[in-house]
């Protein structure tokens, strides 16, 4: 694993994709190694003691020819609304990058991704690295409504399947249940061993895409969201429940993308 | 200017550590900050056996502070052995262990375990756990027990001896004093403070276990000023600790009286804390004639 550091950068760009979601894109310091898909960073977003703690956001996208990097983030409190203020040319503070990457497929592997809410990030980077190399990929991508669903979806990523809870647009429904017919629809259930699911967004959602995997035989990566302390491993801050005599991982290190089957899901 | 410092027959090549449960092993950090920086490395706390810690979520941000409820996870006295002391031992760093438990016995059972060990500088001795004999009341709460336990853990180790005091009590001094009178080598203060916010909209307290331990700026005050009084109420050294997150908080517990410092949370938040503390001593030492650490306390008018 590339070394983390922490770096002082700078906005390249902030601009709003969808209803109170933002992408933010900063320089890429040239020595930092490269952020992979399913990696994060945090954040400080203020000098002062308010808000105090880093926040951690997914990497959701990373260009090497112009050296810059990007997260999509939704403004929730404190930090992501002073995040949303940042312009082009002010300073980021960021440590990065951190946790554990998602494995890629081999190539007889079929993906299928699958992002709610604030886990858009980190699979709109792992669909764009893996497009090239695996033209079967899926990717469903879910909002609370149509405002909430970035608009420049189609076309880079191959087929997308949009859906929204209140049915404004695309699928009417969650992910997981537009997960489910897409599965059903394919021969993928009888021919198990051949795809793999990839999920980041709520809890709930990532609990739903396990138990489909589970039926189908299939593995499935999730990224979790942890409450983080240091972020490097240090204070078990942001622990997760997990099988086995050890009980919890820690989301920044261990993780944040996971192999379903090791979670403990319980609820 | 003189940086070391001295506490018992040992001695500390500068005055700023990195407190226990911050800063994990040590090599965590190893990438992110210069360990020939840090005087001394408090590891998280170690007990006899693994701990797989407390419920999930463990910390919440509160007004400039945190609260945590890690439940003194740990990896127990064996891995602590196999797996971290390898690495501690290529620290330049003065390696201090976090000792805790439930009763006394557990407390032994580390610093005898450990006490051959080169690599280990010292002990810090955590008695905020909550006690199970004392029916759950944390160990650092009665006088009697804290001389005692100290008296008992003194006769097992040449090592120093830093006795951690909870804040959680009416009258911090008179903590200090039974852990000078059982012999410890110095008092390190504070640990962090009771606390704990609610969730209104689902009317739960946000921790699972109600309350968690408070630290960051927020607790800066009541640091500096457990500091001040413990420092004028015992001979021994005196390390201050909870809530420096610029350096100027850390030059605030010098003048207090404290005789080195440990930086908590700030460990999470900014990696540059620990430079930018040793240059603020410094210069502040340059500026105002003070050529050792023991010598800031002097200054407070
Ligand atoms: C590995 C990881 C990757 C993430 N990736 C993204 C992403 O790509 N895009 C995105 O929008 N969000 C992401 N998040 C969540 C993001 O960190 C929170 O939305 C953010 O911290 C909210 O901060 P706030 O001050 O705006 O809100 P607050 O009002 O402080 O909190 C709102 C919610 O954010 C969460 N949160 C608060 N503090 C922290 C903290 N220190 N660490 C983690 N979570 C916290 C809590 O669930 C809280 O209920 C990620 C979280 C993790 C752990
Ligand atoms: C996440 C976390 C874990 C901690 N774990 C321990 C511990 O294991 N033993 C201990 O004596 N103190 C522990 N502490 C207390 C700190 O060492 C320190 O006394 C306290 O946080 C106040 O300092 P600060 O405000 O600089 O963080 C912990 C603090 C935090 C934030
Ligand atoms: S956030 Fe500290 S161990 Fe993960």
């Amino acid at each position: 694993m590339p070394a983390m550091a922490r770096y002082l950068t700078a906005v390249l760009q902030n601009r709003p994709i969808a209803e109170d979601f933002y992408e933010l894109q900063f320089n890429w310091p040239s020595q930092a190694p490269a952020p992979k898909p399913g990696q994060f960073l945090t954040i400080r977003t203020s000098q002062s003691s308010v808000p105090l703690l880093r926040r951690p956001f997914a990497f959701s996208r990373y260009d090497h020819e112009d050296g810059s990097a990007r997260i999509i983030y939704k403004v929730r409190g404190a930090a992501t609304a002073q995040l949303a203020g940042k312009r082009p040319f002010d300073a980021v503070d960021v440590l990065a990058p951190l946790g554990k990457p998602f494995p890629l497929p081999d190539s007889e592997t079929r993906p299928i991704l699958v992002a709610g809410g604030i886990g858009i990030g980190p699979i709109l980077f792992l669909a764009r690295a893996l497009h090239a190399h695996s033209p079967a990929l899926r990717l469903i991508v879910g909002a609370r409504t149509a405002a909430g669903l970035p608009s420049q979806l189609s076309g880079e990523y191959g087929e997308v399947i949009a859906c929204t809870d209140d049915g404004s647009f695309g699928h009417s429904g969650t992910v997981i249940d537009a997960l489910r017919s897409y599965l059903s629809t394919t021969t993928l259930s009888t021919n198990s061993g051949e795809s793999v699911l990839y999920l980041c967004g709520p809890e709930p959602m990532l609990a739903g895409g396990h138990r489909l995997a589970l039926e189908c035989g299939i593995t499935a990566y999730v990224a979790v969201e942890q409450t983080m302390g240091c972020a490097v491993g240090a204070c078990m801050g942001c622990a997760v429940r997990v099988l086995g005599p050890e009980r919890y991982a820690r989301a920044c290190t261990e993780g944040p993308v996971f192999d379903s089957r090791l979670i403990d899901w319980r609820e | 200017m003189d940086l070391t410092v001295q506490i018992g027959r040992s001695e500390l090549y500068n005055p700023l550590g990195v407190a226990s449960g911050t800063f994990g092993y040590g090599s965590e950090y190893e990438k992110l900050i210069d360990l020939n920086r840090i005087g001394a490395l408090y590891t998280k706390a170690v007990t006899p056996e693994p701990r797989p810690g407390n419920e999930i979520p463990r910390i919440v941000e509160t007004p400039s502070g945190m609260l945590n409820s890690i439940g003194l996870a740990n990896v127990g006295l064996q891995r602590f052995i196999s797996d971290k002391l390898p690495f501690l031992k290529s620290v330049p760093s003065a390696v201090i262990v976090n000792v805790a438990g439930s009763e006394e016995r557990d407390y032994f059972t580390v610093v005898e375990t450990l006490a051959a060990e080169d690599a280990i500088w010292g002990w810090e001795i955590n008695l905020s756990c909550p006690n199970v004999k004392c029916g759950g009341l944390a160990l650092g709460t009665d006088p009697e027990q804290v001389r005692m336990l100290t008296a008992s853990l003194r006769r097992l180790t040449e090592k120093p001896v830093i006795v951690k005091l909870t804040p959680n009590v009416t009258d911090i001094t008179t903590i200090a004093r039974a852990a000078e009178d059982g012999g410890a080598d110095a008092v390190s203060c504070i640990n962090t403070l009771v606390g704990m916010l609610i969730d209104t909209d689902r009317q739960r307290t946000v921790l699972p276990g109600a309350t968690g331990g408070l630290s960051g700026p927020a607790v800066l005050p009541v640091g500096l000023a457990a500091v001040y009084r413990v420092s004028r109420a015992v001979r021994i050294p005196v390390i201050g600790v909870g809530g420096i997150l610029e350096p100027d908080h850390a030059l605030q517990y010098l003048l207090a009286g404290a005789a080195a410092i440990q930086i908590g949370t700030a460990n999470f938040i900014d990696p540059s804390i620990h430079q930018r503390v040793l240059e603020a001593i410094e210069q502040y030492a340059a500026q105002h004639e003070v050529r050792s650490i023991a010598e800031f306390g002097r200054l407070l008018r």
